[in-house]
């Protein structure tokens, strides 16, 4: 196996419920780009990252030596599998999911006119918004709900993360659902973890609990949301992005037909589990609606299908291209993981919403090396305000001849002269004057 | 054949140029541009189109439709490029076009013609994967600061004149009007049949209701209440019989800063789209059905209710304001008593809305031996006036082109995430 990440079971802190806490109202901080690096070097981004990376680690197949046997025992977590552990907190929140799922009956969309996303998603909102709290009281145990600050009057545990659910299923002023509100959803399940409402299980154990057991019914919610209400792709990048709404599949799906591990210092960079489907499945009809139901990666991709005409190739480009990953699907994940830093938490538009208490902290991180100013935090969104700093107002043309290339955080595809395909197929003509053909059309 | 048709030609078969033809396109397109006023003058016949936002195939479909340049006179109100696979191919065109045909063809500036906003949703990606490297992008957005911010139509009839075309079957039998009424509003298929038309209300009887028109045996979608493009809006009185006023065309809409239409001449266009301001506004605002002004949730723009638009139209002798800018199921959408339409021109928008597009035609008012005299845009008239009758609109509307001809690409290059 080439390469392995050498990495210990690293998890999410537990707070110490004997100490005194101080909770608080989440409050939105990033207003800039500069907001923006600052959050990549801040307690919440490593928080956040170290709890992605946990959940991630956990749905790589597992080996393990069976004595008098030469062969390895391997065990795989497929979606619906009866092997996983759910523990009483997962079962219970994934419990939430159907009941949030059941609300849409409430609230059917309205069928009078309308330009585009249905009004009728606001009355499903303002339903989970008025039931919240008595959602929360009966889907969590109270010692994680009934942490109080130190001081009489404070914040409770309770109103701290509740913000967090109902960032969770996205806009009802926008009537849109993207990546930021699958980030406070992960966000919450980390408040949950960081409150000791997960069970203390083995390494891993809790882990495919939360992604199998939560994290998959809350997708399945969102998309039916989706459908139910026609939410816009909220700063949808068209053909140009990953996905219109989601992200977390792709990175748990990819762990899930990466090779075998027997502890989570191996965890590989490439290769794939022997039994996994080809990554270029994902651009067969037949192979995805095989797979959709046993793997998070396939049943995110079944959804586009779904939702989406035309050629894969076309309305796709960025996962048909990711189909072409030769090094299998740990070199997917791995990649999936450094598109998520770059693409979801470092981008203005996505973060700047996520607000911030005192279980994810607006606080600088000891421990962070500070990263350089990147384009990522400063390509500024379809949103500009008066407040914006000049950092976000910096034009990419004025930053020298050079392209405004991400730098920085992580190597970015964008800074490499990739030829297409088609320009490809015909050598010598890039740049010059003279007429190419490409491959299509 | 000449180096631009053979361009012209290369892109309509949906083969980008060499990034040199590229350069040489937009210095060209620049010269003439800078040439053009802040609000183009164009004179009806003319055909207003939404945004494209790179749907290559569907912008083919459009012409088929509505006809080819320079047979039929184009206004494209902006967004060309991001989201879509091909705003490469779909800009370049356009512009190839443009600089062949200048006087057949007007194209305005989006909130998407700009830097930063092509960084974000697609179109610098794009150039990048289609050229290996940002110099297309960067000659693109070169031109993207000399786009005129709005256009006004002149000349526009208030008649429709017949086109011969037949009846769609989903034609609404039993409110089929008699030959003899003003037809005001008229919807054709893509087949040139027609779906629907609205007389124009006498003044005598304005309360006329319409009938209920239904586009929904070729929009597969649900069946809608009001008349497709106007359901929303509740208006389906449309305008009184008058003459023909100007037509402003605009990307968004209008801005608080911005009363009048000269207001508009005096902006210095030529810079990115800044973040605040008249330029702004009228690249991003949205009509809502509020009173005054609002926020808007885009965080950009502003909204903008019908006393606005009915003041601004009065006061600049415009009969109806045309913009895109929002995606609409029914490809337009007429709002405020027809004195202002949304049209929307990328069929079912990123592969998945649903939606079908238009494009909205205003024919020639021959009626005065051509010569137009009124409804200049100009501010500040003196003696009371009706309000202008809006010109007969006709829209065509079409479906998403067939992808079955569609080849597929050779080779995959990977993001450099997964290297």
């Amino acid at each position: 196996m080439a390469g392995s990440r050498t990495q210990n079971w690293q998890s999410l802190g537990v707070l110490d419920s004997t100490t005194d806490h101080e909770f608080a109202i989440p409050v939105k901080r990033i207003n800039d780009g500069d907001d923006v690096s600052f959050f990549l070097t801040s307690k919440a981004y490593k928080d956040i990252m170290t709890f992605l990376l946990q959940l991630n680690a956990s749905m790589f197949p597992r080996k393990s030596k069976v004595e008098e046997s030469q062969a390895d025992l391997l065990q795989t977590w497929e979606l619906g599998s009866p092997d996983i552990e759910f523990s009483s907190t997962v079962m219970k929140l994934g419990e939430l999911m159907v009941k949030l799922s059941e609300f849409i009956e409430e609230a059917p969309p309205d069928t009078g006119p309308r330009r585009f996303g249905n009004v009728s998603f606001r009355k499903w909102y303002e339903l989970v918004n008025s039931r919240t709290s008595a959602l929360l009281d009966d889907y969590l145990p109270p010692k994680v709900l009934q942490r109080h600050s130190n001081s009489p009057d404070g914040v409770t545990a309770k109103e701290e993360i509740q913000a967090y659910l109902l960032g969770s299923f996205g806009s009802a002023q926008r009537l849109d659902y993207g990546t930021g509100h699958e980030l406070s959803f992960l966000a919450f399940l980390g408040c949950i973890w960081k409150l000791g409402g997960f069970a203390n299980a083995e390494p891993g154990v809790e882990e495919r609990g939360i992604v199998l057991g939560i994290i998959e019914p809350y997708l399945q919610l969102v998309r039916r949301l989706i459908l139910t209400y026609t939410l816009e792709p909220a700063g949808s990048h068209g053909v140009w992005g990953l996905d219109d709404h989601s992200f977390l599949p792709y990175i748990f799906g990819s762990a899930q037909l990466s090779p075998a591990i027997s502890n989570v210092a191996d965890i590989p960079t490439e290769g794939s589990l022997p039994s996994a489907p080809e990554p270029g499945d994902v651009a067969k009809v037949a192979a995805v609606e095989r797979e959709r139901g046993t793997n998070m990666y396939f049943s995110a991709i079944g959804f586009i299908y779904d939702v989406k005409k035309g050629p894969f190739w076309e309305h796709s480009p960025i996962l048909f291209d990711v189909s072409g990953v030769k090094a299998g699907w740990a070199k997917i994940n791995k990649g999936m993981l450094k598109m998520y830093n770059a693409e979801v938490l470092s981008k203005f538009p996505v973060v700047q919403h996520f607000p911030f208490g005192s279980l994810f902290l607006w606080e600088k991180d000891p421990t962070a090396v500070a990263a350089p100013s990147s384009v990522h935090t400063s390509s500024h969104p379809a949103k500009p305000t008066g407040q914006m700093n000049a950092a976000i107002l910096r034009d990419p043309m004025q930053e020298g001849t050079r392209a405004p290339c991400p730098v920085g955080i992580k190597p970015i595809y964008k800074c490499i002269k990739t030829r297409s395909w088609w320009a490809a197929c015909d050598d010598g003509a890039m740049g010059s004057a003279t007429w190419f053909e490409p491959a299509i059309c | 054949m000449s180096d631009l048709d053979k361009a012209i030609a290369q892109l309509r078969a949906c083969r980008p140029i060499p990034e040199a033809q590229v350069r040489e396109l937009c210095y060209k397109a620049r010269e003439l541009l800078i040439e053009e006023g802040n609000v183009v003058g164009v004179d009806a016949p003319v055909t207003i189109c939404g945004d494209i936002h790179g749907q290559f195939h569907d912008l083919m479909e459009l012409f088929r439709v509505g006809g080819d340049v320079p047979d039929t006179n184009y206004l494209f109100m902006g967004d060309f490029v991001d989201r879509g696979f091909y705003s490469l191919e779909s800009f370049l065109l356009l512009l190839c076009l443009k600089v062949r045909y200048p006087d057949r063809i007007t194209l305005i500036r989006g909130n998407h013609e700009s830097r930063q906003i092509t960084t974000v949703y697609g179109f610098y990606d794009e150039c990048l994967r289609k050229y290996g490297s940002a110099n297309v992008w960067r000659y693109c957005c070169d031109v993207f600061d000399y786009l005129a911010l709005g256009a006004l139509v002149t000349g526009a009839s208030t008649k429709l004149e017949a086109t011969g075309a037949g009846f769609a079957e989903s034609y609404p039998q039993n409110s089929m009007p008699a030959d003899d009424l003003d037809i005001e509003i008229e919807i054709l298929n893509s087949n040139g049949d027609i779906m629907n038309r609205f007389p124009r209300s006498q003044p005598q009887a304005p309360s006329t209701p319409k009938p209920e028109p239904s586009s929904s045996p070729i929009l597969g979608t649900p069946a809608r209440t009001g008349p497709a493009g106007t359901g929303a809006s509740g208006s389906s009185s449309g305008s009184l019989s008058n003459d023909g006023g100007a037509v402003l065309c605009v990307h968004g809409g209008l801005s608080p800063l911005i009363d009048t239409v000269d207001k508009i001449r005096l902006l210095d266009r030529k810079q990115e789209v800044p973040h605040e301001g008249a330029m702004c506004d009228l690249l991003w605002s949205d009509p809502d059905e509020i009173d005054g002004w609002g926020l808007s949730p885009r965080g950009a723009g502003f909204l903008f209710g019908a006393d606005i638009v009915k003041h601004f139209n009065h006061k600049n002798d415009i009969s109806l304001i045309a913009r895109a800018h929002q995606l609409v199921m029914e490809g337009f959408k007429e709002m405020f008593d027809s004195t202002i339409v949304t049209v929307w021109s990328a069929p079912n928008y990123c592969y998945r809305c649903g939606n079908v597009a238009a494009i909205l035609e205003l024919g020639e008012d021959g009626s005065n031996g051509g010569y137009v005299a009124r409804s200049n845009g100009d501010a500040g008239r003196k003696a009371e006036r009706e309000p202008r009758g809006a010109p007969g609109r006709r829209y065509r509307v079409f479906e998403a082109a067939p992808q079955d001809s569609r080849g597929m690409p050779a080779k995959k290059p990977v993001a450099d995430y997964f290297l």
